[in-house]
């Protein structure tokens, strides 16, 4: 009780300096996106950049240096690079992926909230299934079976995505159908699609943007997870996943391989995470959480 | 509240049986003779034509599952036709190790959040509260490969206070066991631990906020006798619906942390078993992992309604 009281009291001083951090760190985290991809896409037009396969661009084994940023593997390659163009290649997959679950995930979900009924019994099971099975699994499944391809370990990462999406937008869809304006305009004779349409899934999109940047974070995870086990686009191309398992066997020689990109990993989920969790926040979403 | 068991039960096999129906429609699609291929090229006539009577490639593909889902029922779950073992024998070792594994983690997951999650719900907003949570935030974003390997960089390789080298079971002796255990089970807890914490502080806030708090505080009752007693008791359903929902996910992380730590559990074995284009087996154990898992939490539900009755309605 007197917890609850001082935390009242107290809450008005404290108010100004907290959202100064959040917005701090909020823009902290909206740059360091902006320039993982920026160096993601830009990475064929660096000059600055090594070429990630060559061989002794440096000293094998070396650890981080002015002239190479994140120190050097067995091969003496260049570990700034492989870790750029393993972010080209990890983002090249998410980025599709988090669209088409967004698109297709956000439709099911809306017309599940919308429809009710059977519609919704339907959704609603498939997914309630789709998000107790360990996803992990049937990715794996997915990826062998069709062959280590871009494309294919694009599929299998979407497939993984769209049951999460679909749960918040069904929640969001059953908010909003039931507010006053969607009963007035349907009302006024509006038909189902214009409902839908242009009352229902506008206020859906915002919830649904803020989910996509926590969605990109479940999919770098995912795919950074099946690159790491080896099953993901196979070599020589280069992702995060494959760096880190290739860092793994070299932790004693040398560590700054995992610790590098595994850094540029985390502080890039980091803040996929906080702005994702920041914006649902201020757009007051609820029941958001994938 | 048969009716609602009967439910679940037909939707169980529904899900086990769409699963394995799909895989078996997907593993059809393949180019290629699947019994030239699990042989890795190397096999005479005799031994391919054998493969292909057993998988009975010669039918459609529904009665090729039929048959097989057959034969796992009646106990026949195959072998690897390039190393000879048989799946039960596979599996059987396996087992032990992931669910030790997973028992552990979940063990350190609870033992940490329960306090953690106590003290920053009764505590809210104070400094501790604050970093419990940023802690926790951090936790949730960080792959567990990442993790894996900064904890074995730091706990194994530098300090050298655990064992990297597979695994070793409790009879070598439990300090080698936990040696080899330990940052495995602390890396998969590490992913449950924020997801924990987070129910359990929102709940314990809401508790606080109950008639019989103030009253059991009034009474007189030591605060840490009233928060064990009384707020964490009603706490207990959420803890148990989020168990059974993060059970997913804590064998998404199994299978990557026991690859990270070559411990040879399930997770390894379904990983070797797909680098090996055994697809049969890893059907099979995808299946048997489908069942598994949709029983596990068909059994969290039941007792979620049998602790509350309310529940069964829907």
């Amino acid at each position: 009780m007197t917890d609850t009281a001082t935390a009242v009291a107290g809450a008005q001083p404290e108010i100004r300096p907290r959202r100064q951090g959040r917005n701090l760190a909020l823009w902290l985290s909206v740059g360091w996106l902006a320039l993982v991809v920026a160096a993601a896409v830009a990475a064929p037009w660096l000059g600055f950049l090594d070429d990630p396969h060559r061989p002794l661009a440096g000293q094998p084994e070396e650890g981080p240096s002015w002239s190479h940023w994140f120190g050097t593997d067995q091969l003496g390659r260049d570990m700034f690079a492989r870790s750029v163009w393993g972010g080209r290649l990890s983002l090249s997959i998410a980025g599709p992926a988090v669209g088409i679950g967004i698109v297709a995930g956000g439709l099911l979900g809306v017309a599940a909230g919308y429809f009710g009924k059977w519609v919704d019994g339907a959704v609603s099971s498939v997914v309630n299934v789709a998000l107790a099975l360990p996803a992990l699994v049937f990715a794996l499944f997915i990826v062998t079976v069709l062959g280590q391809s871009y494309a294919n370990v694009t599929i299998a990462v979407t497939i993984l995505t769209i049951p999460a999406i679909a749960r918040i937008a069904r929640a969001q869809a059953l908010r909003f159908a039931a507010r006053e304006f969607v009963t007035v305009a349907d009302m006024m004779g509006a038909k189902w699609p214009r409902l839908l349409f242009r009352e229902v899934l506008p206020n859906v999109v915002p919830a649904l943007a803020s989910i996509a940047f926590l969605a990109m974070g479940i999919v770098i995870i995912a795919e950074g997870s099946l690159s790491f086990i080896g099953v993901s686009v196979g070599s020589p191309s280069i992702t995060w996943g494959n760096i880190l398992a290739a860092g793994r066997g070299r932790l004693e020689e040398s560590p700054h391989i995992a610790l590098t990109t595994g850094g540029v990993m985390f502080a890039t989920l980091l803040a996929l995470n906080f702005v994702g969790d920041e914006l649902l926040r201020r757009l007051d979403v609820r029941e958001a959480r994938i | 509240m048969l009716r609602f068991l009967g439910l679940r039960l037909a939707q169980l096999a529904v899900v086990v049986l769409a699963v394995t129906l799909l895989f078996y429609w997907m593993l059809s699609l393949l180019p290629g003779n699947p019994c030239v291929a699990a042989f890795g090229g190397g096999a005479t006539e005799e031994q391919i034509a054998e493969c292909e009577q057993d998988r009975n490639l010669d039918d459609p593909v529904i009665v090729q599952w039929a048959k097989w889902g057959g034969d796992v029922l009646t106990g026949d779950m195959g072998k690897s036709y390039l190393t000879g073992r048989t799946f039960g024998e596979a599996f059987t070792n396996a087992l032990p190790r992931t669910l030790l594994l997973l028992a552990y983690s979940q063990f350190l997951a609870l033992g940490a959040a329960i306090p953690l999650g106590l003290w920053s719900g009764y505590r809210q907003n104070s400094v501790g509260d604050k970093i419990a949570s940023g802690g926790a935030f951090a936790l949730l974003s960080a792959p567990v490969f990442v993790l894996g390997l900064v904890l074995s960089l730091v706990f194994a390789v530098k300090l050298d206070w655990f064992d990297l080298g597979g695994y070793q079971p409790i009879s070598e002796g439990l300090v080698a066991h936990f040696k080899v255990m330990f940052l495995p089970a602390v890396t998969l807890a590490a992913g449950l631990l924020p997801i924990y914490l987070r129910l359990l502080r929102t709940d314990v806030i809401g508790t606080l906020q109950e008639d019989f708090v103030g009253t059991a505080r009034a009474k007189g009752l030591p605060v840490r006798h009233v928060l064990l007693r009384h707020v964490l008791r009603p706490s207990s359903f959420t803890l148990l619906t989020v168990f059974g929902i993060q059970a997913a996910q804590a064998v998404n992380a199994a299978i990557v942390v026991e690859f990270l730590f070559d411990l040879d559990g399930v997770g390894s074995l379904l990983v070797s078993w797909v680098a090996a284009r055994e697809f049969l087996l890893v059907q099979t154990l995808v299946a048997l992992i489908a069942a598994v898992f949709v029983t596990v939490t068909t059994m969290v539900d039941l007792l979620y309604s049998v602790l509350d009755p309310r529940v069964r309605r829907r």
